[in-house]
């Protein structure tokens, strides 16, 4: 019995020792940035390769402020609290900036400012009006600031009778409207158009001036000072053209709009942006 | 290009994913073996203050979800260690399917006819040694086909390891999906097939194993 009880704690001590031997994930000068892959124009995988233009803008960044950056792959729901939790320090996708991450993210200067479209089949009737009333229902991807915004303003409206259904990506959620089983879909401007040039099934009906900066985000607190180097880099990006030439190459469709694009006051760091002088 | 093409074309990039859920199928059977083997032998023959927080922790493995369970050990144990993401996944899942090993192994040990260890005993073996040289070889041998069941559902469950950032084929699936912008059945379809014949394959396997190790005349699988 004794002889069993050894083997049983030098089984726990082996393992714990396993467990000590694990790898740190980086040293101090290498950035971990978080993406979401599968997110084109912005981050995706081709060809095992990261690409997009969060990820070549991320890139161009860090070789402009001196730093090192790897990126690592984690889907959307994961992204916000592996930033919490410093697995991640950086968070490099197609982020919209609100007011609620806000309170436990930090946001960069926006590169960005985005609207929402409302897509339809090819084949519907449905305007504009009718898509959002009349007992329609709308499918938007869960979670996104376009699902939150139509809770608060349609379904929580009771004179409003819409409906609306969550899917856990935007490429389910228009498969199912082509079923038939959702009458529109609700996405960011920049994913329409995306999607209205990979697919001919579907068309853009509506652009809902939404003005949603988007940003990169650190850590909250911002604990290796990264926020300063981000806004500068992103100035130095736009200033010397390579934003222009990296949008161009995802998403020639892409307008170009002024950096740093709207910039909420009640958003941390948007009334003084550490790294950069604002003209006004 | 047509989705087949594609997928004809990104074929290696789902087999590298296929390889890591493979890999990590591995790790986490091997954790779940030992971890199962120590629960298994603790709760049988263990003293009850030993016997108490096997069951406990054995019971919490197989009655919290994979899923939770990835989360837990990815951002709470991570915390501790500074893991990564594969090896959060071998913890996490190798330590449920320890929890399910260990019902495994306690069925096939206690299977083993009593008789064995008094005979065991009445030869001077001490009851330790009877364990281990008697009992519990006899009992793995019978162990092989439930466990063929547990490898099974945990290659499965490698498929949820993505959401704490293993790039495995469900992850190299959603890849294929998001930049082709639809196509979402045609894709999963086939990493179905992949994961099926590497299922297939291991069970078959584990199936020869048994029946290379069973004792003529007096079992028979079919």
């Amino acid at each position: 019995m004794k002889g069993m009880l050894r083997f049983t704690s030098a089984m726990a001590a082996g393992l714990a020792a396993i467990a000590a031997m694990l790898p740190a994930t980086a040293n101090a000068e290498t950035y971990t940035a978080g993406i979401e892959a599968s997110f084109p124009p912005w981050a995706y995988v081709e060809n095992g390769e990261k690409k997009g233009i969060a990820v070549d803008a991320m890139r161009w960044i860090a070789k402009d402020q001196g730093i090192d950056v790897n990126f690592k792959d984690l889907p959307w729901p994961s992204l916000v609290p592996a930033l919490g939790q410093g697995k991640i320090d950086l968070l490099v996708t197609g982020l919209d900036v609100t007011e609620k991450r806000d309170q436990v993210i930090d946001y960069s200067i926006p590169w960005y400012v985005n609207n929402d479209a409302l897509m339809v089949p090819k084949d519907s009737d449905l305007n504009v009006v009718t898509a959002l009333s009349n007992g329609a229902t709308i499918g938007i991807q869960s979670g996104s600031t376009q699902y939150l915004w139509a809770k608060d303003n349609l379904v929580n409206n009771p004179d409003i009778d819409v409906s609306i259904k969550g899917y856990d990506s935007s490429v389910t959620a228009v498969e199912d409207m082509e079923t038939g089983r959702v009458d529109s879909f609700m996405v960011d401007e920049l994913t329409a158009t995306e999607f209205a040039s990979k697919r001919d099934d579907i068309k853009t009906i509506a652009i809902l001036m939404a003005e949603r900066p988007m940003a990169l985000a650190v850590t909250d607190g911002d604990p290796h000072k990264l926020l300063g180097k981000l806004n500068k880099g992103i100035m130095n990006m736009v200033d010397t053209g390579n934003w222009r030439k990296i949008v161009k190459k995802y998403a020639p469709y892409m307008p170009i709009k002024n950096v740093p694009g709207y910039m909420p006051q009640n958003i941390d760091h948007y009334k003084n942006p550490p790294g950069i002088e604002l003209d006004n | 290009m047509s989705i087949y093409g594609v997928l004809f074309e990104q074929l290696p990039y789902l087999l590298q994913g296929l390889g890591i859920a493979v890999l990590l199928l591995v790790a986490l059977l091997l954790v779940g073996l030992i971890l199962g083997l120590v629960f298994a032998l603790v709760e049988i023959y263990g003293p009850l203050w030993a016997r108490i927080p096997a069951y406990a922790v054995e019971r919490f493995a197989r009655g919290v979800p994979a899923i939770i369970l990835l989360f837990l050990f990815y951002y709470g144990l991570g915390n501790l260690f500074s893991i990564g993401s594969f090896l959060a996944a071998v913890g996490a899942l190798g330590f449920r399917s320890g929890g399910y090993q260990s019902q495994i192994f306690r069925g096939a040990i206690q299977s083993v006819p009593y008789g064995q260890m008094e005979a065991a005993r009445a030869v001077g073996m001490s009851r330790m040694g009877a364990v281990a040289f008697i009992i519990v070889p006899q009992a793995l041998r019978h162990a092989i086909g439930p466990w063929s069941n547990e490898f099974s559902a945990e290659f499965k469950d490698t498929s949820l390891a993505y959401v704490i950032g293993v790039i495995e084929l469900t992850r190299q699936a959603h890849y294929i999906i998001s930049n082709q912008h639809g196509h979402t059945l045609p894709v999963l379809l086939f990493a179905a097939v992949l994961y099926f014949i590497v299922n297939r394959f291991g069970n078959s396997l584990l199936y020869r194993l048994e029946s290379r190790l069973e004792v003529p005349g007096f079992e028979r699988r079919s």
